[in-house]
């Protein structure tokens, strides 16, 4: 749209007029040649998004073991599921997740981005500031379930990596069953995830600081502005579409996490780290409470959904605030 | 550090334990069912395939045995197969055993479909339950082998108890139709340090008493007697061996065939109530709630712990791991019941080819230099002559288990009565080794068990 807006008043005299024209213009243009293009994608998304989604909402309106009859019971799943305290126990886990895999690491990585961007790049040169990224983004591409297996090995009670650590540093007090005990299972969990995301902020930040225009800096330098108030006021203003991105991004994985919980807890000790997705999974496949496990991820759908929705709604009137 | 290189070795025999108990209802339900829900989409493909393969195999066959197994060639059954190829083919001039090496995982995801396609095996081991063999027999995949279970004398061989999962009636094991023969069972048994026991002077436990005397004495000296892991199947069995030493045959048949637990029981609140005791007298290390099954090995070939209660699929690994110190076993003081069941199935499917080679094959399996291999590598075999057996650990093994079977002594898993039920008790039994209310635990089983009957 932005294209649009600034086109706009060279022609015509009203930019509002100038929208409307290029839409339709464009509009015309679209009525051809283009729909074609679309096939593709609607083909892909019909087979792999909306005949399995609208399946799996059929399933979730019936009792069904995965073979054999499917017997109807309405909302009896959603039911059910509105009164199981540990599906919403999960839920509330999974909230804390997306404080581990979206808030922390958006938050980490952008002072992270910053001083590598901004002191290391100037200081050391733009090579130590590449290295330094490679090696924090590094957590993002190896295999989760190769990185559940060491963190296991690291947070194994008596003789785990943290706990003799700790036991040489003379802080063998501090040492737990960081898995094992309910209350420090799920912030363990969170600490690895901490570990595992800080890499994908990071990068998308330092991308946007590219995109900077240096004249700002330097005008807020003149002025006398700090390191702290140029990133506070030049920095963090000026890389907000960034923040939409990896924000959204992050909730959604943190949303549809399921290999650190399989790998690290299978959910447990008791439920106290189990998670939706996984509860889903349990029930497809493991109790063939088909229907049941049809329902939460039909729920788990929705609220990831509208989760974006009011992500990219807020994106959008910010941008056109700024407009 | 855990144990790395012991993880890696340990983890085949391991493996093979959770197919046999965990797998046979729960996660091998979920594969099959998965599969049939790909299935649909398959079906096309699957078809073509169908259509292109149907005439070349018919008439090259009949010289052909096509047989699918998934064990490791270097196990006890793997050795032992392939005797029993060697014999059969001695003993059938003309015709070639064709033995293919297929995955576990391979074979649950694939058996529904591939067995009603014409490429089906003559013949294949397959997970017994349930969810496994009881649903193929229901399907009409499989071959009712009643009349040869009698022609052979089969049923002479198997006692009752191993019968169990053998059987099936409309999918439910127990009764009706024989649909499967298994070479091999396993069952659970105290593993001890003999090293150790002599140290602290314990004497090897006759009674209940005993044992935990044993145990008191190990925890004076600052020794956790007990090897367990919550994360897995060892702690669920620590609890299903304690309401056993409480419980009858027919507590075992409600429980686990006719639907009818009540977790609230003398049984099950002894075991709850006892468990989180022995955590609290440290018998079991209260970190072992996150250990995994291999972890309680390590803990125990370690010579960490002096105890380990487990099944006999550790002995094997056992025998050819522990080289420091002498290791043997007793059986749960004061149980006739302990955890344990027949191994996994030959089956034939509806489709064979070549039925009456495979019925011929299944009885070379059970012939005594066949099961006599399974014994000396140090598996259960359920039709060996244990004057045959030169290896003592190996005839103590098959002693026990003679003991057992004659008195209807195998409870099968804890898990198998409910698709899925493998979960739940991991949960309930971390929360009791962390500590938290019995009832609270046993409710979340009674829940689980009567909303997983109900399906």
């Amino acid at each position: 749209m932005t294209v649009a807006g600034t086109a706009g008043p060279a022609q015509v005299a009203s930019p509002d007029i100038a929208r409307r024209e290029s839409r339709r213009r464009r509009g015309k243009r679209v009525d051809r040649g283009y729909p074609l293009f679309l096939l593709p994608g609607a083909a892909l998304f019909l087979v792999v998004i909306a005949v399995p989604f609208g399946m799996n909402v059929w399933i979730s309106f019936n009792r069904w073991q995965g073979i054999g009859p499917m017997t109807w019971v309405g909302l009896g799943n959603y039911r059910r599921l509105l009164a199981d305290s540990v599906f919403w126990s999960s839920f509330w886990h999974n909230v804390l997740l997306i404080v581990a895999m979206a808030v922390v690491p958006t938050m980490i990585g952008l002072v992270v981005a910053a001083a590598l961007f901004d002191y290391l790049g100037k200081k050391f040169g733009p090579r130590t500031a590449s290295v330094l990224r490679a090696c924090l983004y590094l957590p993002q591409v190896m295999p989760l379930a190769v990185m559940g297996v060491v963190w296991g090995w690291i947070l194994a009670p008596g003789n785990g990596v943290l706990n003799s650590a700790l036991r040489d540093v003379g802080l063998g007090s501090l040492t737990h069953d960081w898995l094992g005990d309910p209350k420090s299972a799920l912030y363990a969990i969170m600490a690895v995830m901490v570990w595992i995301q800080i890499g994908f902020p990071l990068v998308v930040f330092m991308a946007g600081l590219q995109r900077i225009d240096p004249v700002l800096y330097e005008a807020a330098e003149l002025d006398g502005a700090s390191w702290a108030r140029r990133f506070r006021h030049v920095t963090v203003p000026q890389i907000r579409p960034e923040f939409y991105v990896v924000l959204l991004m992050c909730t959604i994985a943190a949303l549809k996490a399921f290999a650190p919980i399989y790998v690290l807890t299978h959910g447990g000790p008791g439920y106290s780290t189990d998670i939706p997705s996984y509860f889903s999974y349990q029930n497809f496949f493991e109790k063939t409470q088909v229907g049941y496990g049809a329902a939460t991820a039909t729920v788990l759908a929705l609220i990831t959904l509208i989760i974006t929705a009011v992500f990219i709604s807020l994106q959008f009137r910010r941008r056109d605030e700024e407009d | 550090m855990p144990n790395l290189i012991g993880r890696a070795t340990r983890r085949a025999s391991v493996t093979a334990h959770m197919r046999n108990q965990a797998a046979a209802v729960m996660p091998a339900t979920g594969r099959s069912r998965r599969t049939t829900l790909i299935a649909v989409s398959l079906l096309a493909a699957t078809t073509a395939l169908t259509a292109c393969n149907s005439s070349g195999s018919g008439s090259s066959s009949a010289k052909t045995l096509t047989l699918w197994h998934y064990e490791a060639a270097d196990s006890a059954m793997g050795l032992a197969w392939s005797q029993a190829v060697k014999d059969f083919e001695a003993a059938h001039p003309g015709v070639t055993v064709k033995v293919e090496t297929k995955t576990f995982e391979q074979l649950q995801k694939t058996a529904p479909m591939v067995l009603n396609s014409s490429n089906a095996p003559d013949i294949l081991e397959y997970n017994k339950g349930n969810a496994t063999a009881g649903l193929l027999s229901k399907q009409g995949l499989l071959t009712d082998l009643t009349p040869q279970v009698t022609q052979y004398g089969w049923d002479k061989k198997l006692s009752s108890n191993i019968a169990v999962t053998s059987r099936y009636s409309n999918g439910t094991m127990g009764s009706g139709g024989w649909y499967g023969i298994p070479n091999y069972a396993e069952y659970a048994m105290v593993y001890y340090n003999v090293d150790l026991f002599n140290k602290y002077k314990v004497p090897v436990p006759k009674s209940f008493a005993d044992f935990t005397t044993a145990m008191d004495t190990f925890v004076k000296a600052g020794i956790t007697p007990l090897a367990n892991a919550g994360a897995e199947y060892p702690a669920q069995q620590y609890l299903y061996d304690l309401a056993l030493s409480k419980a009858d045959p027919k507590w075992v048949t409600d429980y686990q065939i006719n639907g009818k637990a009540d977790f609230h029981d003398a049984a099950w609140s002894y075991a709850a109530n006892t468990l989180t005791d022995w955590v609290k007298k440290g018998y079991i290390a209260k970190d072992s709630v996150s250990l995994k099954a291999t972890d309680m090995g390590s803990t125990f070939e370690s010579g960490k712990s002096p105890m380990m209660v487990s099944g006999s699929w550790w002995y094997g690994t056992f025998e050819s791991e522990i080289k420091n110190f002498t290791w043997d076993t007793f059986l749960w003081p004061g149980s006739g019941l302990v955890p344990g069941s027949g191994g996994n199935l030959w089956v034939v499917p509806t489709k064979s080819k070549n039925k009456q080679l495979a019925y011929d094959f299944i009885n070379t399996t059970l012939q005594k230099d066949v099961q006599d291999i399974i014994a000396n590598k140090g598996a259960v075999p359920v039709a060996a002559d244990p004057a045959d057996v030169t290896d003592p650990k190996a005839k103590k093994l098959i002693q026990n288990y003679t003991t057992l079977a004659a008195s209807n002594g195998l409870a099968y898993y804890p898990d198998w009565p409910v698709p899925g039920f493998y979960d739940t008790l991991t949960a309930a039994t971390q929360d009791l080794i962390n500590g938290k209310d019995s009832n609270s635990a046993l409710g979340s089983l009674q829940t689980a068990y009567q909303q997983g009957r109900s399906q």
